[in-house]
């Protein structure tokens, strides 16, 4: 790890583990001693091959799984401890995007940036208003009463997006959010969620492409076997 | 935030769910409707019986006989004592001469038979009404152990023992309805939690979703609870008109039985609010079995 020994304790951390570790069979580490911050307004990649333990790591951040060893502090509360009723209002502020969108497909494109609205009460007018708004921003107002069945890939992602940035999280978690894209797209994609860290969204992006990577030049955590091997700010290509 | 942003969104998310999967909607407000359709059909019997029961209730009374010795101020005496008795409505005092003028009125033709008696062989009695809620077996219980005993009383006489009987039917009757609708609803609970669990299935995904993007356990279980309450509305309300449809239709045939039941009172359909109550009953079971199905899938929901 080339950030030091241990982690270093920032207050303005929206994001801390401690020492996490993840196993689903015993004696087999999905993550083992993972200790990192994410800062507001920071944005860092996840890299790794597959099976490093990069969509792992994002579950435990927004309490989709809770670790085996160790403490995460996310906004603020430790997510160990957190409880049922508490992990819905904790995940009110994070935005995902996962890897296979998770788009429900007999609802509109404007009902699923929607759902995210409906369940903080947001009223019928101004929820209609912000998604209109958020769908312009990703470039899909023309479609929003499409299904996500009819839109493309690419459509898909953005739609999905649009879901995790309507709330204005305080968190943006995305599992390869340009996997299989073309790089036009990558690119309109990638924009929009260095956007949301320019606007004081704290951002982990989970991704093999080491070019996005070199382009931004931002924090890169590098997972292998579970561990970090590598946490830095990039300007260059990974070594 | 509004909550009533939110009423709305577990309303249309309910509808949705309804629209989605009709066939499962219709199967839990059809069972809904055939528990409550056999529910009410033994509450229209049981409410017409009571009716019959409330008819007769006013005729209730007691009669006391009195001893031959007894004279008139004595009489007075027992009439003024008797009327402090508890559940006691009024006193009325039938002396030998009217006691064997309403059975001369009531033998008719006959009567002329009684002209040969050398003496009036009736006995002076006391007619004895209850007040409206001591008008039943233990109000009659309660007046006869008072009255048992007093001095000047020889007899005690209760008529209309029937009643006791018919009271005992419709006591069986309800209770026999009460333990079908026990079991019949536990039934219906079941498998509307069942076909709520179905629903609950074909959601899992949206249900994952929604989870995900931080709604609550309350915001995922109001649709479904709506959902059931909706169904058990429909429900009950199909059971009231089918009901209802039966009670016209089979009145003609079943009015000879019913005789033996009612005597010659002429039947009637529930009221609006014994209706209401089957309808709400319907409303509840629904609710119910989503509640159980949510408990059931906690995990999915």
């Amino acid at each position: 790890m080339s950030r030091g020994e241990g982690p270093v304790v920032s207050a303005g951390a929206l994001v801390r583990l401690f020492h996490v570790s993840k196993s689903y069979l015993a004696g087999s580490w999905a993550l083992r001693d993972v200790s990192l911050e994410l800062e507001k307004g920071e944005f860092v990649f996840l890299t790794g091959p597959s099976g490093a333990g990069k969509s792992t790591l994002m579950r435990l951040i927004f309490a989709g799984e809770q670790p085996s060893e160790g403490q995460i502090l996310v906004l603020g509360r430790n997510v160990g401890r957190v409880g049922p009723a508490g992990i819905a209002p904790l995940r009110r502020r994070i935005g995902v995007v996962f890897q296979d969108f998770k788009l429900l497909p007999r609802r509109t494109v404007e009902e699923n940036v929607g759902i995210a609205l409906d369940v903080v009460g947001v009223a019928e007018r101004e929820k209609r208003a912000r998604v209109f708004a958020m769908l312009k921003r990703v470039g899909l107002h023309h479609r929003r009463h499409h299904h996500p069945l009819s839109l493309s890939g690419g459509e898909q992602q953005r739609l999905a997006i649009a879901r995790a940035l309507i709330n204005d999280p305080e968190i943006l978690l995305a599992d390869e959010p340009t996997g299989n894209l073309d790089p036009d797209l990558t690119l309109e994609i990638m924009d929009l969620i260095a956007d949301a860290a320019a606007r004081g969204t704290a951002v982990f992006v989970a991704t093999h492409d080491h070019a996005l990577i070199e382009r931004y030049g931002r924090r890169v955590v590098r997972l292998e076997a579970g561990e970090v091997v590598h946490d830095a700010p990039v300007r260059g290509p990974l070594s | 935030m509004s909550s009533v942003a939110q009423v709305r969104t577990a309303l249309r998310t309910a509808l949705h769910g309804v629209t989605g999967s009709p066939v499962t909607s219709l199967v839990a407000a059809g069972t809904i409707g055939l528990c409550l359709l056999l529910v009410g059909a033994f509450m229209l019997l049981v409410s017409n019986m009571d009716r019959l029961l409330d008819r007769f209730g006013s005729e209730i009374r007691v009669s006391a006989y009195l001893s031959e010795e007894l004279d008139a101020p004595s009489q007075q005496e027992l009439v003024a004592r008797v009327e402090t008795a508890p559940g006691v409505e009024s006193v009325e005092l039938v002396t030998k001469e009217q006691a064997l003028e309403r059975f001369r009125d009531a033998q008719g033709e006959r009567a002329a038979l009684l002209d040969g008696l050398e003496e009036n062989p009736l006995p002076a009695s006391l007619e004895i009404a209850l007040v409206p809620e001591q008008r039943n077996q233990a109000g009659l219980r309660v007046l006869g152990e008072a009255l048992e005993g007093l001095p000047g009383i020889a007899e005690l006489g209760y008529g209309h023992e029937w009643i006791e009987g018919y009271q005992q039917a419709v006591a069986l009757i309800r209770g026999v309805a009460f333990a079908i609708g026990g079991v019949l609803g536990l039934a219906t609970l079941l498998i509307v939690a069942n076909t709520i669990r179905l629903s609950i299935y074909a959601r899992r995904e949206e249900i994952e979703i929604v989870r995900l993007v931080g709604g609550s356990r309350s915001f995922m279980a109001a649709p479904f609870l709506l959902e059931g309450g909706a169904q058990g509305i429909v429900g009950g309300g199909v059971g009231v008109l089918l009901l209802y449809g039966f009670y016209w239709i089979l009145l003609p045939s079943l009015r000879g039985g019913l005789e033996l039941l009612l005597g010659y009172a002429e039947p009637a359909f529930l009221g609006l609010d014994e209706s209401l109550w089957l309808v709400t009953a319907g409303a509840l079971l629904g609710v119910l079995g989503s509640a159980l199905a949510l408990i059931q899938d906690g995990d999915r929901a």
